[in-house]
């Protein structure tokens, strides 16, 4: 299975279809920083047949245009909403990952979303798994979705 | 008497975008109630009569499915349509569904239109 070729698709489809925003996929990272600067992350645990998670990284600028396209109005600062709103697009991408990965007979069940933000935190990238990492841009910033699953 | 839906979901995010899609779709309730979890909406329900309820399954304190379960097991409820509103394409957890109930699924992230035809059926 194309693990990039299935973020892109999810990730696309949820910005067109709940945003009305087109995200532009770029070429795949091999690894990003560990260190995250004035930025708001979502992760969602997969627990199944393997061990996988989930992550969206975006930068609090952008995550300020999301909220405020998914809430239809102007957003000025990170708060409850921000944290939901960017909780919820994590989900919905595992989501639509994981069907695809149902069709390949893996069986996953989603955690409910954790959320960070802040001036500066880390998020380790998990050890001994495959991952992909896919930059997209909107209009109004970049962010990151990364998928890693246990080897 | 006019229409009144129920909607839970743990994520404030999606009850808006919930409540914007149904106004979209033409489906205008009088009242639009709101739930943050399945336990929320029971305690909502033994106050209040609902035309239908759209539901979130993956939520914190009791999921979709035990509210499902507790709902069928209700007789002053149990025949309230309830619509699954999920990230879940299929398999196990909806199969589930169905069988406590549910009339109907629909897959985040969607449209009004889908909206509109999954629940002008149940109206």
């Amino acid at each position: 299975m194309d693990l990039n070729k299935s973020i892109g698709n999810a990730t696309q489809e949820i910005f067109q279809t709940m945003l009305m925003m087109e995200a532009r996929p770029g070429q795949p990272l091999a690894k990003r920083d560990e260190v995250f600067a004035d930025s708001v992350s979502a992760i969602v645990g997969m627990a199944g047949t393997s061990k996988a998670t989930l992550a969206i990284h975006i930068p609090e600028p952008t995550a300020l245009v999301i909220t405020g396209s998914f809430l239809m109005m102007e957003v000025a600062e990170i708060d409850e909403d921000v944290k939901d709103a960017i909780g919820e697009l994590a989900n919905m991408v595992a989501g639509s990952v994981k069907a695809d990965l149902t069709e390949q007979g893996h069986d996953f069940k989603l955690s409910i979303p954790s959320v960070v933000c802040g001036a500066e935190y880390e998020i380790d990238c998990p050890r001994d798994s495959l991952g992909v990492i896919v930059p997209f841009s909107i209009d109004g910033g970049d962010f990151l979705v990364e998928f890693h699953v246990q080897k | 008497m006019g229409k009144k839906v129920l909607i839970i979901d743990d994520s404030n995010t999606m009850r808006k975008i919930v409540t914007r899609s149904l106004r979209q779709a033409g489906l205008d309730f009088d009242t639009i109630l709101e739930a943050g979890d399945g336990q929320a909406a029971l305690d909502v329900l033994a106050g209040e009569t609902v035309d239908i309820i759209l539901s979130d399954i993956n939520m914190p304190t009791m999921d979709g499915i035990e509210f499902l379960r507790q709902k069928q097991a209700n007789d002053k409820i149990k025949n309230i349509p309830v619509v699954m509103i999920t990230t879940e394409a299929g398999g196990d957890i909806l199969d589930e569904a169905k069988s406590l109930g549910a009339a109907g699924s629909i897959k985040k992230p969607f449209t009004p239109d889908q909206i509109q035809e999954i629940l002008g059926g149940l109206l």
